[in-house]
């Protein structure tokens, strides 16, 4: 721990910080423009020069450079250095372009404020600019490579930081070109994050290409709603559009950088088609009516039909906040308890997750220091894909990452991969001993901080009870081994961690009959869960279904009483994320149609009105107070739910774009673990994997992932498809429970023989990942 | 001595009054008579062309954001040849406040003040002025600048073509 002094202020820092650190620690900025924390420095800007007075290396220094001392003397803004910082701004602006007024970083730029900061600010230099021709990067970035200043952050970020191998530098002297070697789609799932971190206008959202400045944008802390891992990011909006969303800083969960699904996956809140006016069949009511009608109504059934007539859904999409609502609403009514989760083996892997393995979760912040990550049936682009850029952290930092999956799995580092059926999988994980059991459980002893990851769609409840085994059995008394869960949606912990132990299954309770009114809060188990059709079946027997939402599912237009909900980013709620990290986000926008919308294009209506055109969403935890005539502040329930849940200790204390506080440990729960069923002859086991985008169904009402949606393709193992004698390309027919569906055959040698390998999208619905094990029969179609 | 000021003060204006009763009137007969006002003046917002006759507006914001009375508001699109322009441009002259700081802001040399002060109505909607009402057809007072010539950018000239500017690198290019 050295301290030195810097402009005659003492500070202690840790060691192995630069003198660029220690000075941000005492609120001197340096200017810089190659250091990023990171990425760590490369010293190429050689903008952040100081004077080392005393020290090993005395004179003018790069202060991202040079390690902190102790008793070292350094000044900043002494005659020498300042004008070295204003020389170097002056020629790193020679072949810059005059157009920031055209430029969307204008604003925002690191460049605009570093040219100031070192005090430049004509050109004195006549010669000509430097110019560049742009190469087209795809739908999400746009290039305009004259304004680079070479400082490599992009490629540092692209290449070392995400892996990406599609994207780097060419050329030589002064022409060093930061780009592909041919026009085309920037290929990596993280291709967002070089706008971040470009400190100038060379890279630049193409989703929000010339549509609003820095300063115009209404922007707050947000948890990214995509998927269980529960990103930091900061959407910006304005004039009620979501315009675009970056990368928040939070170290115990995504660090500085999020996935392109989150970044450009939120069109979800503007969506064309999103409902946003109250409906209810057959009779005109107002919200409050509405609110009234549905309070009465349900209370006269529970009392001419008994506790089952109505039937409360909550789900992981909505806030912690509006699930436990919908349980104080249930016991205002005298029904009986919710169900959090219409997905039921989801729910059940998430309630593994957040009791039996809370003692031992691991933040993704733990996971990018430790050297030996094991991934047991998960696959990290798609179910979460902030874990893959940790998992590259782990390989850059001499780490090992193994994965046993059946799925032909990328990841942007090197890895091991056994490609293992789900059955084989169980039966590796339940193995008391085995060559490949005890070769792992050696390397996982001889680890210095291991990390499981369980993939809950794949492992199921059962799956990852094995896996805290295993946990348990390699751990030791210096160290546990931590675990990790991927789960379904973004609040599924938080939904399962409010839950009761045992609950019927939803389909069980539609299919008696006795449920007259079901409630569903934010959830479309259509499309949310396996069985929706037998679910649309169940459905005709009911006489009410009332529906809380913010996204055009088909159910919200089904139902005979629908009430408008606010989406995530505008209002204020908690979301728990897989490591049990309790995280809040604040409102970026209000409801309300955009005024692109209501202006068709052109200027906003000239007229006067008094509400906001589309602003009848409220938030479900308000309309769910509303039910219960409560009024209290959002603050003053936190009180009352921690009272009621000591588990959620510190929830009054959370703050929008703070870290997070992580739940506090609980005891195990029994589960009951259903045996895996027998396979018929002849048939494959049958893999649904979520899609990398348009799965979650916030992406995919996300027009702008269009792009990168996947086509429906059914993936074999050559040995598997050779025996049925198609080859790759062929029309083939897929059986199973859910019935017969039609797509494109493609082969893998990676995939494990003995599965069949789907995608769920926006093309097939209604195969939804993380069902029980089932089994398929794959055939050429034919043709009538 | 009080008897000579009570005098003087009783009689001085009068002979003010007499005195001026002859001179030239120089109250103007406003509407009838209208007259020059200064170059500088500054009063109704325009939005002026390039010498090319292109809109120099590029909803660059910077105007709304020098407003101190907020009566700017835009939005920014951009047309096929890659030129950013105002998709909408409103000025709300019923809050404006003739301060000039938009034209100060403006790096286009777009919005430029006119001596047209005659902005008085009784409807507050009609001094709202829209893109339409705004844009004129010539450069205002600025003749000769046109800023895409200098911006490095490929929209009046094409990459690497303005005077300013060397033609494009080669980035695969090996030589020295």
């Amino acid at each position: 721990m050295p301290t030195l002094t810097i402009d005659n202020q003492q500070v202690t820092v840790a060691e192995g910080a630069t003198v660029l650190e220690a000075a941000e620690q005492l609120g001197i900025i340096v200017p810089h423009f190659c250091y990023h924390k990171a990425l760590g420095a490369v010293g190429a800007c050689r903008m952040c020069a100081v004077t080392v007075v005393e020290g090993a290396q005395k004179g003018l220094q790069m202060s991202c450079l040079i390690p902190a001392e102790a008793g070292m003397r350094v000044t900043t803004g002494d005659p020498q250095s300042t004008s070295f910082r204003a020389r170097v701004g002056e020629w790193l602006m020679l072949n810059h372009p005059h157009d920031c007024p055209v430029c969307d970083e204008g604003g925002e730029c690191q460049l605009q404020e570093m040219t100031i900061a070192s005090g430049h600010g004509i050109r004195r230099y006549a010669g000509k600019k430097r110019t560049y021709n742009n190469q087209q990067l795809g739908p999400f970035i746009v290039q305009e490579m004259n304004r680079c200043i070479q400082c490599y952050r992009c490629v540092r970020t692209y290449q070392d930081y995400c892996g990406g191998r599609d994207f780097g530098v060419l050329g030589s002297r002064d022409r060093v070109f930061f780009g592909r070697f041919q026009a085309g789609m920037l290929e990596s799932d993280f291709s967002g994050n070089i706008v971040d971190a470009c400190p100038t206008g060379v890279f630049t959202d193409k989703t929000y290409r010339f549509k609003s400045r820095y300063w115009d944008l209404q922007e707050a802390p947000s948890i990214c709603p995509h998927c269980s891992l529960g990103c930091a990011t900061i959407p910006g909006g304005r004039f009620r559009e979501l315009q675009r969303v970056r990368s928040g800083i939070n170290q115990k969960t995504n660090g500085y950088f999020i996935c392109d699904r989150g970044r450009f996956g939120s069109g979800y809140v503007n969506h064309p088609e999103r409902p946003r006016q109250l409906h209810s069949r057959g009779r005109e009511l107002n919200l409050a009516e509405a609110v009234r009608w549905l309070d009465v109504q349900a209370r006269e059934l529970l009392e001419q039909q008994g506790p089952e007539a109505v039937l409360l859904l909550g789900s992981n999409r909505a806030s912690l906040e509006s699930n436990w609502l919908l349980q104080q609403w249930a016991i205002d009514l005298g029904c009986k308890v919710p169900l959090l989760s219409a997905h039921i083996p989801r729910h059940q892997a998430a309630q593994v997750a957040a009791f039996d393995f809370s003692d031992r979760l691991a933040s993704l912040e733990q996971l990018r220091s430790s050297d030996l990550v094991v991934l047991f049936g998960a696959d990290p682009l798609a179910e979460g894909p902030t874990l893959a850029l940790a998992l590259r952290q782990v390989v850059r930092a001499g780490g090992a990452v193994i994965v046993y999956d059946p799925r032909p799995l990328e990841l942007p580092c090197e890895f091991d991969h056994q490609s293992l059926t789900p059955v084989q999988l169980h039966e590796l994980l339940s193995a008391e001993k085995g060559p490949e059991i005890d070769r792992l459980c050696e390397l996982l002893q001889r680890a210095a901080q291991p990390v499981l990851v369980g993939g809950g769609d794949l492992l199921g409840a059962g799956g990852l009870l094995k896996l805290k085994k295993l946990a348990k059995r390699v751990s030791n008394a210096e160290r546990a081994c931590l675990l990790l869960p991927l789960l379904g949606a973004a609040n599924s912990f938080g939904a399962a961690l409010l839950s009761p132990a045992e609950q019927d299954d939803l389909l069980t309770r539609l299919e008696t009959g006795r449920v007259k009114m079901l409630v569903c809060l934010e959830t479309d188990p259509l499309l949310e869960a396996p069985q929706g059709e037998r679910f649309a079946d169940a459905l005709a027997k009911l006489d009410e279904l009332v529906v809380f939402d913010y996204l055009p599912t088909p159910l919200s237009v089904h139902a005979s009483l629908f009430l408008p909900t606010c989406a995530p980013l505008e209002t204020v709620g908690t979301f728990v994320n897989n490591g049990g990290r309790m995280q809040r986000f604040a409102p970026v926008i209000e409801p309300g149609l955009p005024i692109a919308v209501t202006g068709d294009g052109d200027h906003p209506p000239r007229e006067f009105l008094s509400a906001t055109p589309g602003d009848e969403p409220r938030p479900a935890w308000q309309l769910l107070q509303w039910l219960m005539d409560d009024r209290r502040e959002l603050s003053q329930l936190h009180g009352q739910m921690v009272a009621q849940l000591p588990r959620l200790d510190g929830l009054t204390e959370l703050r929008p774009g703070d870290s997070g506080l992580r739940v506090r440990n609980a005891d195990e729960r029994s589960v009951i673990v259903e045996d895996l069923p027998e396979q018929p002859a002849g048939t494959l086991q049958l893999l649904v994997s979520p899609a990398r985008y348009g799965s979650d169904l916030c992406s995919r009402f996300s027009a702008k992932l269009t792009p990168r949606f996947s086509p429906a393709i059914l993936r074999l193992n050559p040995q598997d498809a050779a025996e049925r004698e198609l080859s790759a390309g062929d029309p083939v027919v897929l059986d199973c429970d859910l019935g017969s569906f039609k797509f494109c055959l493609q082969l893998s040698e990676q995939l494990a023989a003995g599965c069949a390998l789907v995608e769920n999208s926006g093309a097939f619905p209604h195969l939804v990942p993380g069902d029980r094990l089932s089994f398929c029969a794959v055939g050429a179609e034919v043709q009538l | 001595m009080h008897l000579y000021r009570d005098l003087r003060g009783t009689l001085q204006p009068f002979w003010v009054t007499l005195r001026n009763m002859f001179r030239k009137p120089v109250t103007v007969q406003y509407p009838e008579q209208r007259q020059q006002v200064a170059e500088r003046y500054r009063a109704r917002l325009i939005l002026t062309r390039d010498p090319d006759g292109e809109e120099r507006c590029v909803a660059c914001h910077l105007c709304s954001a020098a407003c101190p009375v907020d009566c700017i508001s835009m939005q920014a699109t951009v047309a096929e040849d890659g030129r950013r322009y105002a998709a909408w441009f409103r000025i709300n002259f019923s809050r404006c406040i003739f301060c000039g700081l938009c034209t100060e802001a403006c790096p286009t040399l777009a919005i430029q003040v006119t001596g047209d002060f005659e902005l008085a109505g009784r409807d507050p909607l009609k001094l709202v002025y829209e893109k339409e009402d705004l844009l004129v057809d010539h450069c205002g007072q600025e003749p000769d600048y046109n800023f895409y010539r200098q911006a490095g950018i490929a929209v009046a000239a094409p990459r690497g073509g303005n005077p300013t500017e060397s033609a494009p690198e080669d980035p695969k290019s090996l030589l020295p």
